[in-house]
């Protein structure tokens, strides 16, 4: 299978449709190790697009590439229009656009949950204060914890958790939202209500990578299904296909062990 | 075999005889000990007095008011009449090295410690170097071997001076030019508190309408801008405020005029009334929304406590320590004399001047308007205990900077937040947490570690002190002395992280 198309296994519609995210070579090292072999994937405006893979296959690091955590060194990383390059006028611009949610939750723990949200929309976006609670209050309700407002991170389980900090992402009004195992880290009863919020957030026409383990997730809410491995893309497929029929060897074993 | 029907006592209900219960063991152990501990001390101190009272060597401190016949090196006096005055003027000495050493030594840790992280290599190196080297020397070598520096500095001529004689180096020490008050600094003050008070307003307003609207309304430039301004209509304008000093007279004229029992009463009113208060706020804090809790034991133990201390502190007042009244009045009456002075008359002068360094016979002027001198001996001191003491700063400031997971920032890095607003905003409040301690730590080292003065002959309050009971033999009582005015600085030090830690607490649950 041919990874030089990088819109393979899309329908119709979506080909049509800009892209969102285009990666193209992309290579990225840690030392002498070689963490991505260069990836070429694009995302399409809207798209759910749910990366699998054996841990150290790249998936975090290539999703950390996209917004600046992690600097690749070689290829190009371009973002609704704007290529990721040493300029830190674009890395801002990406940055504020494409919003990220942890394995570790990562809120801020000396800030209640409305100053987690608000920080960056007053500081970054210059909105004002009561603009930016109105809207915190908003999310809040979205995510399901409007009475966690004038809470500290530390007083909340790691769902409530969790869901906070992808209200905190979405306070930036990004285009892109990418999840780094989000579910990773949370008890198993909790799990359900983050993905429940996730959900809504695709239902709602959010383009979103989202690196998981949760197969129930990736069949039931991905556009295509990603799988990595060894620093390179192996398979894209339509979760049916992908999980049902998938083509390459590696793939059938990683499904054969996880399902 | 009966059928009991007896009612079963809730446990909670039954009081627990004395012996078993915990309240009463807590308090009733804590009231032994102190009581032990108290008695243990007064037995030392009057069998020690005794003693040494046998072998001819009172302890007593009538010692301070007899004329010193010693002069120091430096200081508000240098020829003190008295062993108090003396004392008092080492003490100054001390707290000046210790409060100057404390805030350099901070600014010089933070920044290498800054350093030491930053992602630039020279710097990271420099610091490096700097820390490694310099907390591995003892303080004491580092000090002396200031001192060999600064004292085969040449001697002090004209020669000596540097930059058009704005900075001289010599072996009589380090001049450099100085800004000091002049006469019309305090109403120069005063008008610009006045000024502050708009400033606060219109930053406050500013702060409204930024909250509301959004953008940035520019508030710290404004209100920046505006305190400028104000300094600078104030610059001339400060002889119309010399009224101020009239009002300061007339509080010292009332406050002089206090009867002595008037006071009493007045400190007695202000101790009940605090334990008042504190009960009152107790049974606040007592209350449920169902109404008033139960009280338990432990609750009587700490408001019956609470009634004791006014008892004690009233006692104290009336009794222990009459003088206690007339000494507030008298030093209060003084106070706002000082304050009159200062703000009142004809002090018609620009607040601030500033003058370069002036010689008179090979030596520095000190005293008037003329530049702001180091001895050697403060030099040395200063020199080697900033440098040590920064070397270990900065290494709490690192360590507690790396003590904020990386997820921190790379979360404010990905809603978009700057570096430096991440730093501001994100990373340092939660190092300032890790840091407040240990810094606390280097505050109180740096602090005792002045008493090593005596390795140059800088006149401190150890140095000073051992040089009066050479000449009385009145040893315990001053390093009674010494040990409270240590004691005294560490504890304020103390206090002062411990209300900085409290407030930086993060709400865990």
């Amino acid at each position: 299978m041919s990874m030089s198309d990088a819109n393979i296994a899309l329908s119709a519609e979506m080909a049509a449709r800009d892209n969102m995210i285009t990666c193209r070579g992309v290579k990225k090292w840690f030392g002498d190790f070689q963490a991505l072999t260069g990836v070429d994937l694009t995302v399409k405006d809207r798209e759910v697009m749910v990366v699998l893979g054996p841990s150290g296959s790249g998936k975090s690091t290539l999703i950390r590439c996209i917004n600046r955590l992690e600097v690749h060194q070689e290829g190009q990383i371009v973002v609704d229009g704007i290529e990721l390059t040493n300029d830190l006028r674009n890395i801002d611009k990406i940055r504020s656009e494409v919003g990220m949610v942890f394995q570790q939750f990562n809120l801020f723990p000396h800030l209640t949950v409305l100053d987690n949200i608000t920080l960056a929309p007053v500081w970054v976006r210059k909105k004002s204060k009561v603009e930016a609670e109105a809207t915190a209050h908003e999310l809040l309700e979205r995510v399901g914890i409007p009475e966690q407002a004038a809470k500290y991170p530390g007083q909340l389980s790691g769902g409530q958790q969790q869901r906070v900090a992808i209200a905190r992402s979405l306070a930036m009004e990004p285009k892109v939202m990418l999840f780094d195992e989000p579910t990773s880290a949370l008890d198993p009863e909790m799990i359900s209500e983050v993905l429940d919020v996730m959900k809504d957030l695709a239902n709602g026409g959010m383009t979103m990578i989202v690196v998981t383990h949760e197969m129930g997730f990736a069949r039931e809410v991905a556009d295509r299904v990603v799988f990595m491995e060894a620093g390179n893309v192996v398979e894209i497929n339509e979760p049916e296909a992908f999980f049902t029929n998938p083509v390459s060897d590696r793939t059938k074993l990683f499904l054969s062990q996880i399902l | 075999m009966t059928a009991s029907t007896a009612p079963v006592t809730h446990s909670s209900q039954a009081r627990p005889p004395i012996w078993r219960n915990t309240t009463i063991l807590k308090w009733g152990v804590q009231i032994i000990v102190l009581a032990l501990v108290i008695a243990a001390f007064t037995f030392l101190v009057s069998q020690a007095k005794t003693n040494l009272d046998q072998k001819g060597i009172p302890v007593d401190y009538d010692w301070i008011n007899d004329p010193a016949n010693i002069q120091l090196g430096e200081g508000i006096d240098t020829q003190p009449n008295s062993m108090g005055r003396a004392l008092w003027s080492g003490m100054v000495n001390t707290l000046r090295i210790a409060g100057v050493g404390i805030l350099v030594a901070t600014i010089i840790g933070v920044f290498v410690g800054l350093a030491r992280l930053s992602h630039n290599w020279l710097a990271q190196k420099v610091a490096s170097i700097y820390v490694e080297t310099l907390r591995n020397i003892p303080v004491l070598v580092q000090i002396l071997l200031w001192f060999a520096i600064l004292t085969s500095l040449g001697d002090l001529t004209q020669d000596s001076g540097v930059l058009n004689d704005f900075v001289f180096l010599s072996q009589k020490g380090i001049s450099i030019p100085r800004v000091f008050f002049a006469d019309g600094f305090y109403q120069w003050l005063f008008l610009l508190l006045v000024f502050g008070v708009g400033i606060h307003f219109v930053r406050k307003r500013l702060q409204r309408k930024q909250d509301l609207e959004g953008g940035d309304k520019h508030i710290g430039l404004i209100s920046f801008g505006l305190w400028v301004l104000a300094a600078a209509i104030a610059w001339p304008a400060n002889p119309i405020m010399s009224w101020v000093g009239s009002i300061f007279d007339a509080i010292a004229d009332v406050w002089g005029s206090i009867p002595e029992t008037l006071m009493q009463l007045i400190l007695t009113a202000i101790a009940v009334g605090a334990a008042v208060i504190w009960i009152r706020r107790f049974l606040e804090s007592r209350r449920t929304p169902a109404g008033l809790a139960k009280l338990t034991d432990d609750d009587w133990f700490r408001m019956i406590f609470a009634g004791i201390a006014a008892l004690i502190a009233a006692l104290f007042i009336w009794i222990l320590w009459p003088g206690l009244s007339s000494w507030i009045i008298n030093s209060g009456r003084d106070f706002f004399e000082f304050l009159g002075n200062k703000f009142g008359g004809e002090r018609g002068s620009l607040p601030l001047d500033a003058m370069k360094p002036t010689l008179s016979e090979g030596r520095f002027v000190n005293y008037g308007p003329t530049g702001l001198t180091m001895s050697v001996f403060f030099a040395s001191l200063f020199f080697g205990l900033v440098f040590y003491t920064s070397s270990f700063i900065a290494e709490i400031v690192r360590g507690g900077v790396l003590a904020v997971p990386p997820g921190q920032s790379e979360a404010a890095a990905a809603v978009g937040l700057s570096r430096m607003q991440s730093l501001r905003k994100v990373v340092l409040p939660q190092a300032f947490r890790v840091i407040m301690p240990p810094l606390g730590n280097q505050y109180l080292n740096l602090t005792k570690n002045t008493s090593l003065a005596i390795a140059v002959g800088y006149s401190d309050v150890v140095q000073v002190g051992q040089s009066l009971y050479n000449k009385n033999n009145q040893t315990l009582a001053v390093f009674g002395i010494w040990m409270t005015f240590f004691l005294a600085c560490s504890l304020t030090t103390s206090l002062v992280v411990n209300i900085i830690n409290r407030r930086l607490e993060i709400v865990e649950r």
